[in-house]
């Protein structure tokens, strides 16, 4: 990781943007994804619950 | 003598062009109704400070009232957490519990964010990674966190930005609807979605801003500022227990903080600062990442769709209330589904896209704030 973290940093202004955009996105939906099944979990448990 | 006429005699031609901003921006607030609690004290704080002297600012060594609330209350990030507790606890996450799949949505409209930031970084732009990024946080379409990061990352250019976050969030119902319709037919605009009325558990409500918080500072430490004061915010609305707190957190607070935000933002257009080709291409810029924000969220459902069966289509215009911009951005969605078609309401998932916005725009500006520092030269 450090190796890659060096790598972007002795590219281009550009490049350097491209690495943040792609991480950040990534990092965005999987951050999301979590959310989004602790949401679903809760629905199925109280579903349950109901049943 | 001269010291009597000193307000005459120092005056620049530049001066009466920031007098002329500061007008445009209060007469959008009162003619249009565009964000009237913000422009209207940010087009009079670009008036104040552009005055003879500043003494608003600082004159003979000593702070002016608006240096003072700036650097009590934008220097040091007071203003935009404040701002996010009240925002926090006007947000009812309710219709995302009813459709969670909405939030995939808030992710995917964050891509102008991106999108601006790798063009800002291009010829002839050439912004540094960090300017770059403070411009491209823009597309976030959520004026606490633009000025968090452009705090942090550029705080000369700090006016230009929340200027631009702020006026764009303004003009969602005039950015939005052309670029939905040229990237999806009528007949993708018609689809009509079913919505499932259910109650959500209250012990959910409760924990969700906890659990959101305590993830985002597993995931960003660096976003917990932002994530975890408008998470406080809901969880003082959803507690049941708090109602006096959550009102006056909801109204008193919010109304007093933007009061002082939207005066000290002003501060900060000084026309020695704010006119130039930079203010410019970053008000430029911000138009691009709000057009990348729309095309995002739409693409991505239409992407699903292709994925989907046929009575289950998702309406595509549901993706471009993922801009945060809440409530406007949901709304606008409504009203255009109903100029497709009479009685076609898709309000509550676009309510439910656009609330998801608002935690994907903050977690967005979390992953700039981690990711840029590491890179950056």
């Amino acid at each position: 990781m450090d190796k890659l973290i060096e790598t972007f940093q002795a590219a281009s202004t550009t490049l350097q943007a491209m690495a943040v955009s792609l991480g950040g996105l990534i990092g965005v939906f999987a951050t999301l994804t979590i959310f989004f099944i602790i949401i679903w979990t809760a629905d199925r448990i109280g579903s349950r619950k109901k049943g | 003598m001269e010291q009597v006429f000193i307000g005459f005699t120092s005056l620049t031609w530049q001066m009466g062009v920031m007098y002329l901003v500061g007008a445009v921006l209060i007469v959008l607030a009162v003619t249009k109704g565009f964000e009237p609690m913000l422009l209207l004290p940010i087009g009079f704080g670009a008036i104040l400070v552009n005055l003879p002297l500043q003494v608003v600012w600082e004159h003979d060594g000593a702070a002016g009232f608006l240096k003072v609330l700036y650097d009590g209350g934008i220097a040091n990030e007071l203003f935009p957490i404040l701002i996010f507790i009240a925002v926090g606890a006007m947000i009812d996450f309710g219709p995302l519990f009813k459709n969670p799949f909405m939030i995939f949505f808030g992710a995917a409209a964050q891509l102008g964010i991106f999108a601006t930031m790798i063009i800002a970084t291009l010829p002839p732009f050439n912004f540094s990674l960090r300017e770059a990024a403070s411009i491209g946080i823009i597309g976030a379409a959520d004026g606490p966190t633009a000025i968090y990061v452009a705090n942090k990352f550029a705080r000369d250019m700090l006016g230009p930005i929340s200027v631009a976050a702020y006026s764009y969030m303004a003009l969602v119902p005039l950015i939005q609807p052309p670029v939905i319709r040229l990237l999806t037919t009528k007949k993708e605009r018609r689809i009509h979605m079913t919505y499932h009325e259910s109650n959500v558990p209250r012990w959910l409500k409760i924990m969700f801003p906890i659990v959101v918080t305590m993830i985002a500072g597993f995931v960003a430490p660096i976003s917990v500022p932002l994530v975890g004061s408008l998470m406080f915010g809901n969880l003082i609305r959803e507690c049941g227990v708090l109602e006096r707190l959550s009102q006056t957190a909801q109204n008193e607070l919010a109304y007093l903080v933007t009061l002082l935000l939207g005066i000290t933002i002003g501060s900060s257009m000084r026309a020695d600062k704010f006119l130039n080709v930079q203010t410019l291409m970053i008000l430029g810029m911000g138009l691009v990442a709000f057009v990348f924000d729309t095309a995002g969220g739409v693409l991505f459902a239409k992407f699903i769709n292709l994925f989907l069966p046929a009575h289950k289509k998702i309406n595509p215009m549901i993706g471009a209330a993922g801009i945060s911009a809440f409530p406007m951005s949901g709304r606008v969605i409504q009203k255009m589904a109903a100029e497709e078609e009479k009685g076609n309401i898709i309000l509550m998932h676009a309510i439910g896209s656009n609330v998801s916005g608002q935690l994907g725009s903050i977690i967005a500006g979390g992953m700039v704030l981690a990711l840029v520092p590491l890179l950056a030269k």
